[in-house]
């Protein structure tokens, strides 16, 4: 469960930018929440501060009824997240870059690789796992960097654009991985600002326009609550553009 | 979870941190193959360098060659020369152009007059061609002019002596030269030379894999993902600080090792050494250079830190480089008597202890112990800077 309540985040000195203004959500557990909103929206910023990197100027949040500024170290214990920066260590194999997560998650030996072992197989990584993941793809890639936010098993999980630059095969597959996820009572929160991507997997919907909540709900809600036509009608209504939802 | 488990979790991701730097850059091949050929092939081409050097100025003062004019006026004074061990020949014709491109050092010109000046008991000129200006030449200048001296001399006392008069008459100041400069003490050149070398490869060893680990993380993108497990960041700048320091002491002994092969097994020319390396002065140049080996990693990923990106990091850490490794050129060069503070002052204090162990002496343990003090002062302030760097949110900034 994430409780997000009244947050705000501005930066710079002279000309100070409201990046997330007194956003106010909750994404419950065994759902997936979608975060949708045009580029520069506040996304990645409203992440980081679940993520407990970037601290908020007002509001709070919480994680499994552990707030992020002063539970941060147990919040990122419970906590994978697949940021928007997902670089791997192209001189260690896929399965030594999970590892490194893994024990810096405390986990160890025979518990550990069994962890490993399971995500791998999960996420189709077995031809690869031993290789270094210099040479990988853009798809191989995104799939160590999953592996490498799940290693924990985490209950509350965080996927910031995780199907950019994927193809078809690799976004449907990633979806599977998600709705697994769901199934096994996960809360996930997922940012997109791509429509689509949104519509096919999320339960609840949370649209952002310049730092602000715009409306949130199930997507019959927001159609409702728009009175369009089609979901992509009521985005576009909603937002008062069209601006940055294509995909 | 109690305080004594959250210490094992804590010192587990350390060494996690730790662990995974080695491997990583162990599996970089090139850059650790360049790194550790420069430092084991430096030692031997350096000390071959300096042993040419000694030797050649060995050579140059124990025979003196030197090219004359006019050798059939002065049948006296080629004698006195021969006896003195010179080896005299006749000097090309275009001497003076040779001297200017350095082919000659020295040419001796006897006067054609010589014998008839002598004959009527005028003065007798000789003439002594130099370029002055030529270090190489100097050693050779001086002792042809000491002999003609001595010659004059002689020549002048022999005839004081003839006409009864006593030989002080004529000189009535007698003057004696004595250098205390030992054979290990006169390289002063030399001793530097190689303390700064064994210096240089503690200062400089870590910096490929420092700057992987600060800027290159940033660069890769790998930074935030790290920076949002729960290792504390002061875990992963201890793990990634003692990951930089064994590459550091592996570079310098690699340097030390180099440096103690080839004086022990290595057919280099017989002269007199002006300083001593053998296993006591390797374990005495570790006991110096363990401070530097552990400060400098601390330093680097500092400046690896601070800078936004792979080449500010760089530029950043080639100016650090060049000031410290101004540091002893510029003790070399005041040629003053060091103040007993100096060896709190890191690179100085150490390049100051090394020269001691490099003539042989024992190392003195207050001394030493000193040199330790501000090294580990400024390693527990750069760690703990670096740490709160890496939790500002300011470093996901520069991305």
């Amino acid at each position: 469960m994430i409780r997000v309540d009244g947050l705000s985040k501005s930066f710079g000195r002279k000309t100070r930018v409201h990046a997330v203004r007194d956003v106010s959500f909750a994404a419950p557990d065994g759902q997936i929440t979608g975060l949708l909103g045009p580029n520069g929206a506040g996304k990645t910023t409203l992440l980081r501060m679940l993520a407990t990197l970037v601290l908020p100027d007002a509001g709070t949040a919480s994680v499994a009824d552990l707030d992020v500024v002063r539970d941060r170290y147990a919040v990122r214990e419970r906590m994978g997240v697949l940021s928007d920066a997902r670089g791997l260590y192209g001189r260690l194999t896929a399965r030594e870059n999970i590892r490194y997560y893994g024990a810096l998650h405390g986990l160890s030996g025979a518990m550990l690789e069994a962890r490993i072992d399971a995500l791998v197989d999960r996420l189709g990584l077995a031809a690869v796992a031993d290789r270094r993941t210099l040479g990988f793809s853009q798809g191989e890639r995104m799939k160590v960097a999953i592996a490498r936010a799940l290693v924990h098993d985490p209950a509350t999980i965080m996927l910031d654009e995780p199907t950019n630059g994927l193809d078809i095969m690799s976004v449907r597959a990633l979806r599977e991985q998600l709705r697994d996820l769901r199934a096994a009572g996960c809360c996930l929160l997922f940012s997109s600002h791509v429509m689509q991507e949104v519509a096919a997997l999320c339960d609840r919907i949370v649209i952002l326009g310049a730092g602000r909540v715009v409306a949130q709900g199930t997507a019959e809600e927001l159609i409702e609550q728009s009175g369009a036509d089609t979901l992509e009608d009521a985005f576009v209504s909603l937002l008062g553009t069209g601006e940055g939802l294509a995909a | 979870m109690s305080a004594g488990a959250g210490r094992a979790t804590a010192t587990a991701r350390t060494l996690a941190v730790l662990r995974k730097e080695v491997v990583d850059s162990l599996r970089d091949r090139r850059t650790l193959l360049v790194s550790l050929l420069t430092a084991a092939a430096a030692g031997p081409i350096f000390l071959l360098l300096i042993f040419n050097l000694i030797a050649s100025q060995a050579d140059r003062a124990r025979e003196l060659k030197l090219p004359a004019v006019g050798l059939e006026h002065a049948p006296a004074l080629v004698a006195f020369l021969e006896r003195q061990q010179v080896t005299l020949s006749a000097a090309p014709g275009d001497y003076e152009a040779r001297l200017r491109t350095g082919d000659l050092d020295i040419v001796l010109v006897i006067d054609p007059d010589f014998a008839a000046d002598v004959a009527a008991g005028k003065q007798a000129t000789v003439r002594l061609v130099a370029d002055h200006s030529r270090d190489r030449a100097r050693s050779s200048i001086r002792q042809a002019e000491t002999l003609l001296h001595a010659y004059n001399r002689q020549w002048g006392v022999q005839r004081l002596l003839l006409r009864g008069v006593a030989p002080t008459v004529g000189h009535p100041l007698n003057i004696e030269e004595q250098n205390l400069a030992t054979a290990q003490s006169s390289g002063a050149i030399i001793l530097f030379l190689v303390a700064f070398y064994g210096l240089l490869a503690s200062v400089m060893g870590g910096m490929p894999v420092a700057l992987d680990t600060t800027a290159g993380e940033r660069e890769r993108a790998s930074l935030e993902p790290l920076l949002m497990t729960p290792a504390r960041p002061l875990e992963l700048v201890v793990g990634k600080w003692l990951a930089v320091a064994f590459f550091n002491a592996l570079v310098v002994l690699v340097t030390l090792t180099g440096f103690y092969l080839t004086l022990t097994f290595a057919p280099l020319p017989a002269v007199g050494t002006p300083f001593l390396f053998g296993l006591r002065e390797f374990a005495r140049f570790i006991a110096v250079l363990v401070p530097i080996v552990l400060l400098m990693p601390a330093v680097l990923l500092y400046f690896g830190c601070r800078a936004r990106t792979f080449k500010e990091a760089q530029a950043n850490i080639s100016l650090l480089m060049f000031v410290v490794s101004m540091i002893p050129a510029v003790q070399l060069f005041l040629q003053q008597k060091e103040p007993d503070w100096l060896v709190l002052l890191p690179i100085s204090g150490q390049y100051t202890l090394l020269r001691l162990a490099l003539r042989g002496e024992a190392l003195p343990l207050a001394q030493l112990a000193l040199s330790y003090v501000m090294p580990a002062i400024l390693i527990a302030v750069a760690l703990v800077t670096v740490a709160r760097m890496l939790s500002r949110e300011a470093i996901l900034a520069g991305k």
